[in-house]
């Protein structure tokens, strides 16, 4: 008996030890819903379990090893079938499964139901960022990663959100109950945001659904949790969870902003402007394939620079960009971008690096393409 | 026939009696089991299904 004490108190100090372990970080975050702080606690409440059975077993199973064993002279029973003893340890765990399935059962109710939801927002992964729209909001943006390349090459130090920062972060109220749509432009991806306890693959041709009420302001940052592809790493997830009624605010701003855009699609734009605008949208959405000096990666990735197709035929250059090229890595960016962002990064693709077609491609020209 | 539906029910549970299982093997016709196991089976999907609405309905 004073053995099985012995192992009794080494389990019980392994276990202390865990404690210890789960408190520097290992273990999964509380998080900041009500729902992910039941899911955290359904998870201490099965590792618990799991402990306390470990302990159980593993100390009858030492106590017996060493209390009976052959050099003291223990002799094996031999019988073949004990039809008690085999029904007792078919129910009890039987009965411990049952036990766990109740609440877990309740849980994943709650994590299936996004009725109620007084904000939708349609998540979509793209090779590689991810893409937000406000539905019924006129309101939708990509979001792409912000770390320099300088830090991920190892030229600079790496700052403080190394990989884990965007452009342009999803923005959310608080105490609102959001219901996430998400689906995938290419390759399945996964949205994941630990401190929400979400983690959705996004899959393309199919809509799946996930929803979260956040409880506190602040700043909660995810990956893609799916591998999708060389840039897998290079795809976070920022949110910005604010009070309503500043949420209020910016989503009129960003509203105003979106009509804006759209009055810019009928006006004629100067040659710089289309420029500037188009620097800025293949700084973030093509460089990371072609390269920030549109010297490209051949032959997955072609070069801009001096690319005489390009240069030479100006119908074929729009189609790629709208359309994509099939069998490539070229995606179409007829959704991903609106028709001024196209109109820009066409008309700076053909002007860039030496580029000097001289061309400048009008909004108006795309939208009417587009239709 | 209770006999039957108490070594099926056993099967479902996976414990059974050395005697009971000796006395199942003298009958010789396995169509009684066959029968007794699919329908039985049908009846635990069933049940099965009816919790399920009604916890989650």
């Amino acid at each position: 008996m004073r053995t099985l004490l012995v192992w009794l108190a080494g389990g019980l100090t392994l276990a202390g030890s865990s404690q210890m372990a789960l408190a520097s970080g290992w273990n999964m975050p509380v998080g900041v819903t009500d729902l992910s702080r039941e899911i955290y606690n359904l998870h201490m409440a099965i590792f618990w379990i799991c402990v306390i059975i470990g302990v159980i077993v593993f100390g009858v199973m030492f106590y017996s090893l060493v209390r009976y064993r052959h050099s003291k002279g223990a002799k094996a029973a031999n019988f073949h079938e004990n039809t008690t003893v085999e029904i007792i340890w078919t129910a009890i765990p039987l009965l411990i499964l049952i036990g766990m399935a109740i609440p877990a059962t309740a849980t994943l109710q709650k994590i299936y139901d996004p009725s109620g939801a007084e904000l939708d927002v349609m998540v979509t992964g793209q090779q590689w960022r991810w893409r937000y729209e406000y539905l019924g909001e006129d309101v939708a943006f990509n979001s792409n990663l912000a770390t320099p390349r300088a830090q991920i090459r190892g030229d600079e130090e790496r700052g403080e959100n190394y990989l884990l920062e965007v452009d342009e972060p999803l923005v959310l109220p608080i105490n609102r109950k959001v219901r996430f749509l998400f689906t995938s432009d290419d390759v399945i991806h996964a949205w994941w945001v630990p401190d929400f306890a979400v983690k959705q693959d996004t899959v393309p041709g199919f809509i799946t659904e996930n929803w979260v009420r956040i409880n506190e302001p602040g700043i909660y940052r995810g990956q893609c949790a799916e591998l999708c592809g060389v840039d897998h790493a290079f795809m976070p997830i920022v949110v910005h969870a604010v009070e309503e009624d500043e949420f209020d605010t910016w989503l009129a701003e960003r509203q105003e902003m979106a009509a804006e855009e759209a009055m810019g699609i009928d006006r004629e734009w100067e040659f710089d402007e289309l420029m500037e605008r188009g620097e800025g949208v293949y700084g973030s959405i093509c460089a990371s394939c072609h390269q920030p000096e549109g010297q490209g990666s051949p032959p997955a990735f072609p070069a801009l620079a001096g690319n005489e197709q390009l240069l030479a035929d100006l119908e074929w250059h729009k189609d790629v960009i709208i359309n994509g090229v099939s069998g490539t890595a070229m995606p179409s960016f007829r959704t991903t971008l609106n028709p001024v962002e196209l109109a820009a990064v066409i008309t700076y693709t053909r002007n860039a690096w030496g580029n000097e077609s001289g061309d400048a491609v009008q909004p108006a020209e795309i939208a009417e393409r587009l239709q | 026939m209770w006999g039957v539906i108490k070594s099926v029910l056993a099967a479902f549970f996976g414990v059974q009696r050395d005697r009971q299982r000796r006395e199942d093997f003298e009958r010789g016709n396995p169509m009684a089991f066959i029968v007794t196991g699919i329908v039985m089976g049908v009846l635990l999907v069933g049940v099965l299904a009816l919790v399920a609405i009604w916890v989650a309905g």
